[in-house]
C-alpha cells in the first residue's frame, strides 16, 4: 500500500501563448473505494497563481492552509504580491522542512509571472514530496495518472497555443489520462490563467 | 586458504571458522523483464504493426536492435513484448506449427486460426508461462484489417488497436483519444469515422513511439513498423515512404511491408 495513491488523483499544468492551464480530476478515494466526486485540488494563491496539490488528501488540507499562511506573511512584510517563481521556491522550501517525514504531496504551480516591462510570462513548476523543483517550458505532471498524463501531453501539446486551444488540450490530455486510471477521475477542473481574466470549467466525466 | 591455516597456533579454532550452520536459501529466477514497447492498429483493408528495436536489461542497453515485430505468413504478423528469450522462443514455435499447418493444408492458416492456436500455445503453459505479451495484426478471411491482443497466459480478444510493453500506460490513452475518439464529441449532424486511412495510422504510430522515446528509458533506438494490406487494397499511400522495403513471399494477394525508422537513442 503506497500512500501516494491512497487517495488517488491528478494535476497536469502547460504553458501557453500568454496563458498558463492547470486542471485536475475531482476524485476522494479511499484506495479503490470512491468517496467524493466533488474533491477540490486546485487552489488559488493570488490572482495570477495557482496551487495543485495530488496526494494525500489530509496533506491537501494541511498544505493548502499553511501556503495561505506563508503567502498573507509574505505580502504583509513584502507589501506586494508573490511572484510565481517565489512561490515556487516557498513551496520547494517548506516541503524540505520536512524531508525525513514528508508531506505525501507533489505540487503543481501554474501562474503568470510579471516581466519589468509590465508584460505576463506563462510560469509552471512542479515537485516532488521533498520540495525539488522541476521548472518545466512545455507541461507538468503530478498524482497517480502521471505516465498517463505524461504520454497524452507529449502527443497532444504544441508550442504557443491560445487559451481556447490551450483549453482543449489540457482537458482532452487529462480526461483520457484519468480514464485509464483506476484511482483518478470522476469529473475535472480547469483553470486557463490569461492576463485579463480567468476561465474555469467543470468538466463531466466517465463515473466508472 | 591452506598457507593461512598453517600461521595457525595448533590447537586454536581458526577464527573464521563457524560452529553452526544455518539454513541458506538459493532461487534461480528464469524470468527478466527486457523492456520495449509494441503497437497495432487495425484499418478497414490494412493492418499496422510497430515495435521499438531496443532491448534493456534494468538500466543497461543490451542491443539498439533486437526486432519484436515477426512476419509469420503474408497475412499475419506477430509482435512480442517482456522477455525477450520466452519471445523469440514462442515465435519460433509458432512459425513451426504454421508450417505444419502449411504442410497439411496446402495454404496459409487463416488469422482467427493463428489467434486461437496462440492462446491454446500459451495456456498450455499456464503454470510456467512464456512471459510475454502478444499482439496478432493481420488480415481477416473476410479481407478485413484485424488485431488480436493477448495477456501472458493466453486470454485474447480482437481490437481496432492495442499498446503493450514498457511504455503501454504512456501510449494506449493517447490512442484511445486519437483512434476510438474517446472524450471527443462529433460536430451535430456529423460521426467520427469507424476506421482511419493509412496515412493517418501511421503518422499516429510514429507520434506514439517519439513520444514514449522522449519519456520513457526504456524505449528508443529504433522503429520497425509492419504494414499488411488486403487483397486489392491500394498501395497509394506506401508510396514515397522513406526506407520502406516489401516482404511479400506468396502471391494470395495481401502485401506485407516493413517501414524503417530511427528513434532517439538517449
Amino acid at each position: 500500500m503506497s500512500i501516494m495513491e491512497y487517495n488517488g488523483g491528478s494535476v497536469i499544468a502547460m504553458v501557453g501563448k500568454e496563458c498558463v492551464a492547470i486542471a485536475s480530476d475531482l476524485r476522494l478515494g479511499n484506495q479503490a473505494l470512491g468517496i467524493s466526486s466533488n474533491f477540490q485540488k486546485i487552489f488559488p494563491v493570488t490572482d495570477r497563481i495557482y496551487l495543485g496539490l495530488p496526494g494525500l488528501a489530509t496533506d491537501v488540507t494541511t498544505l493548502q492552509e499553511l501556503f495561505r499562511f506563508r503567502v498573507n506573511m509574505y505580502t504583509i512584510k513584502e507589501e506586494r504580491e508573490i511572484q510565481p517563481e517565489t512561490f515556487a521556491h516557498l513551496v520547494s522550501s517548506t516541503l524540505y522542512e520536512r524531508r525525513f517525514g514528508p508531506y505525501f504531496i507533489e505540487p503543481v504551480i501554474a501562474g503568470l509571472s510579471q516581466t519589468p516591462s509590465g508584460g505576463f510570462k506563462p510560469f509552471i513548476a512542479a515537485t516532488d514530496l521533498i520540495g525539488c523543483l522541476n521548472f518545466a517550458k512545455d507541461f507538468v505532471v503530478a498524482g497517480t495518472a502521471s505516465s498517463k498524463l505524461f504520454g497524452v501531453a507529449e502527443g497532444l501539446w504544441e508550442p504557443d497555443l491560445e487559451p481556447e486551444d490551450l483549453f482543449e488540450t489540457i482537458s482532452q490530455t487529462l480526461m483520457n489520462a484519468v480514464d485509464r486510471d483506476a484511482y483518478s477521475g470522476w469529473g475535472c477542473v480547469v483553470h486557463v490563467i490569461t492576463k485579463d481574466k480567468i476561465i474555469t470549467r467543470t468538466l463531466k466525466g466517465r463515473m466508472d | 586458504m591452506p598457507a593461512m591455516l598453517s600461521t595457525q597456533p595448533h590447537g586454536l579454532p581458526h577464527p573464521h571458522m563457524q560452529t553452526e550452520q544455518g539454513p541458506q536459501q538459493r532461487q534461480f529466477n528464469p524470468y527478466t523483464e527486457n523492456g520495449g514497447t509494441i503497437l497495432a492498429i487495425a484499418g478497414k483493408d490494412f493492418s499496422v504493426i510497430a515495435g521499438d528495436t531496443r532491448q534493456s536489461e534494468g538500466y543497461s542497453i543490451q542491443t539498439r536492435y533486437a526486432p519484436k515485430v515477426f512476419r509469420l505468413t503474408d497475412r499475419a504478423v506477430l509482435a512480442v513484448n517482456g522477455f525477450a528469450a520466452d519471445g523469440n522462443m514462442f515465435v519460433k514455435k509458432v512459425r513451426q506449427r504454421l508450417e505444419w499447418y502449411r504442410h497439411a493444408h496446402a495454404k496459409d492458416m487463416p488469422l482467427r486460426a493463428i489467434a486461437r492456436l496462440i492462446q491454446t500455445m500459451l495456456y498450455a503453459r499456464r503454470f510456467f508461462p512464456y512471459y510475454v505479451y502478444n499482439i496478432l495484426g493481420g488480415i481477416e478471411e473476410d479481407g478485413s484489417g484485424a488485431v488480436y491482443s493477448f495477456d501472458p497466459v493466453g486470454s485474447y480478444e480482437r481490437e481496432a488497436c492495442r499498446a503493450a510493453g514498457a511504455a503501454q500506460s504512456l501510449v494506449q490513452p493517447f490512442l484511445d483519444n486519437q483512434i476510438y475518439f474517446k472524450n471527443q464529441t462529433p460536430a451535430p449532424g456529423t460521426s467520427h469515422p469507424t476506421h482511419l486511412p493509412l496515412p493517418t495510422v501511421l503518422k499516429l504510430v510514429i507520434d506514439s513511439f517519439t513520444g514514449a522515446t522522449e519519456r520513457h528509458i526504456e524505449v528508443g533506438d529504433g522503429l520497425e513498423i509492419y504494414v499488411v494490406l488486403a487483397k486489392g487494397a491500394s498501395t497509394q499511400a506506401l508510396e514515397g515512404i522513406r526506407g520502406i522495403q516489401e516482404t511479400t513471399v506468396t502471391n494470395d494477394g495481401e502485401r506485407v511491408f516493413i517501414i524503417q525508422r530511427e528513434l532517439k537513442k538517449d
